[in-house]
């Protein structure tokens, strides 16, 4: 097991926004987390990341207790989260904002790498590499956080909504590359509000209601689940 | 209104300007940085820059250098400088370090609103100047020469002394400095980020409070040779030097556009210049009400300063 969120609660001041969420991914996995607007992904993936610390619960990762380590102790770790909205540091450059996703690495070689990898996925990038990442449109933007949060290299990566705002070609694009990153050998965990795409990409999903797992199985399962076809996929 | 004399001694005038203004423009920098990077006023850093001019004069005092001691040569003078700048740079830097870790780091912790911040800045701030000023007695205390004045260029009316063109030459300099290590290290880029996203930047692996620390550090460290510069210029200081001083750099940086490094330099040699002419124009008493009048017209037809957009939102 790669990642495991046992009985994680989560609480914004007075309002309690998880109540017990208990999840795991394996090594490998594409694991997606969907739900309905306010139901908590991204609240677990600031759990998860540890930009807001939880009120109980404990977060095991690679077989080691994070749950106390502040947010860059765990991209040490081998995490990096690509946040809701992007995160794009406007006044970098692109070539500079993907620099930032390598900045706990050491080894020059690889990130070069890396960089010529995410120039491959995203040769739109490539193209734009010396304009600041604020004058980007907002599917360059969305592309670049994809790549940044690649150029850590991580065990396991945390996607928060990577087809938001993008048109349904790129859409198709950002998934099939998330899929090919896994082929790769990365692990990741995919909130998506497209729910068709993710549930068809991922091998197992968890359906997120008000701060609570109210379902889980693999994707076809899901993808197949009465219930979740109603409220998610818009079929009736 | 005197034009004649401003006209008369427009060089003089202008080199005095710029000699001062580079001072303040290396004190805003301090300013700036922290401003771009917490959005906090830090009013402690006039006294960071009066410590360190303290911390000078007496490194030299152990050097054996006093007010009696002849004027040293040239490489006692290089020594001198370089004993001074250690001085100054560790008493300058290591006071803003311990700012932050005492007096800001708890506050940052609970999330408390910027009010707080600011009061205990201005605490902090007087209770750095106050400590000095009972241990000196509140005596103005000279400071021993190091350099003999010289004209060394001279070209019709433009004259400007070794002494000024030394600190204009060294304060840019340490800008300079500045600029590439935000610009061009991996360390200036974890600055710029947690400027721009703190959160992203964690999310990124960066140690906010190793960036907060570093920003600090390096704003002492710039108000440390400052406060080298304004010794060897001013040849005297006292507990309450960093008040007015702290005031006008803090004046450059607004005026310049908070946040925004070259903004810096460019207001504090602005402010630096104007100051002299006003004072040439309308008599020496009258000097600090011009600098803030001009501060207050250029706001209010910029009102984000000359340059405008800060240290998170354009690039450095
Ligand atoms: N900073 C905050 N302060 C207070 N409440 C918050 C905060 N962030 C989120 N919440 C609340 O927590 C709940 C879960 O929010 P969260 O952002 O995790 O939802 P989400 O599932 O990601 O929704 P979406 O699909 O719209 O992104 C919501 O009710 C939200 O209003
Ligand atoms: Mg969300």
């Amino acid at each position: 097991m790669l990642l495991e969120l046992s009985d994680v609660t989560l609480r914004y001041g007075r309002i309690q926004a998880l109540h017990g969420i208990s999840l795991t991914v394996n090594e490998g996995e594409i694991v997606a987390l969907i739900g309905a607007n306010g139901a908590g992904k991204t609240t677990t993936m600031r759990a998860i990341s540890g930009l807001r610390p939880i009120a109980s619960g404990r977060i095991i990762f690679n077989g080691e207790d994070i749950t106390r380590l502040r947010p860059d102790q765990r991209v040490l770790r081998g995490l990096c989260q690509a946040p809701e909205g992007r995160g794009i540091f406007p006044g970098m450059t692109v070539l500079e904002n993907l620099e930032m996703g390598a900045y706990t690495r050491r080894d020059k070689a690889g990130i070069a790498a890396d960089m010529k990898r995410v120039f491959e996925l995203f040769p739109r990038l490539a193209e734009r590499r010396n304009q600041p990442g604020g004058t980007l449109s907002g599917g360059e933007q969305q592309m670049l956080a994809v790549g940044r949060a690649l150029m850590a290299h991580p065990k396991l990566l945390l996607l928060d909504e990577p087809s938001m705002g993008l048109a349904p070609m790129l859409i198709q694009q950002i998934f099939s590359i998330i899929t090919e990153i896994n082929k790769q050998g990365t692990t990741v965990l995919l909130v998506e509000q497209n729910a068709q795409q993710a549930l068809s990409r991922a091998h197992r999903a968890y359906v997120l209601e008000t701060g609570r797992i109210v379902k889980a199985g693999t994707g076809q399962e899901l993808l197949h689940d009465e219930a979740v076809r109603e409220a998610y996929l818009g079929v009736a | 209104m005197n034009v004649e004399l401003l006209t008369s001694q427009f060089w003089d005038l202008t080199v005095t300007g710029l000699a001062l203004g580079a001072i303040y423009a290396l004190v805003a920098l301090g300013y700036t940085l922290v401003y771009g990077l917490l959005q906090l006023i830090n009013f402690a850093h006039s006294e960071v820059f009066m410590v360190g001019t303290y911390a000078a004069l007496i490194a030299w005092g152990w050097a054996g250098l006093t007010q009696e001691s002849p004027i040293p040569g040239l490489l006692g003078m290089i020594g001198y400088l370089v004993i001074g700048l250690i001085a100054a740079a560790v008493a300058s830097g290591g006071t803003a370090l311990i700012v932050e870790r005492v007096a800001y780091r708890p506050l940052r912790r609970r999330n408390v609103p910027r009010l707080v911040f600011l009061i205990t800045a201005i605490g902090v701030s007087v209770v750095i100047s106050e400590l000095v000023g009972v241990l000196t007695d509140r005596h103005r205390a000279g400071i021993p020469r190091l350099v003999e004045r010289s004209t060394v260029i001279s070209i019709g009316d433009f004259e400007i002394t070794n002494v000024q063109l030394g600190v204009i030459v060294a304060a840019i300099a340490m800008m300079v400095g500045l600029d590439l290590f935000i610009n061009r290290t991996r360390l200036g880029r974890g600055i710029r980020a947690v400027a721009q996203d703190p959160d992203t930047a964690a999310l990124m692996g960066v140690n906010q409070d190793r960036v907060v620390m570093l920003t600090f550090l390096l704003g002492g460290l710039l108000a440390g040779g400052a406060a080298l510069l304004y010794d060897i210029s001013l040849e005297n200081t006292r507990y309450n030097v960093g008040f007015l001083l702290g005031i006008k750099a803090f004046t450059a940086a607004v005026l310049g556009g908070i946040g925004n490094l070259r903004g810096a330099l460019l207001g504090g040699l602005l402010l630096g210049v104007v100051e002299q002419y006003g004072s040439a124009l309308w008599g020496n008493e009258w000097r600090d009400v011009v600098a803030f009048v001009v501060l207050v017209v250029i706001l209010m037809f910029r009102p984000t300063g000359l340059l405008g957009e800060s240290l998170g939102k354009a690039r450095v």
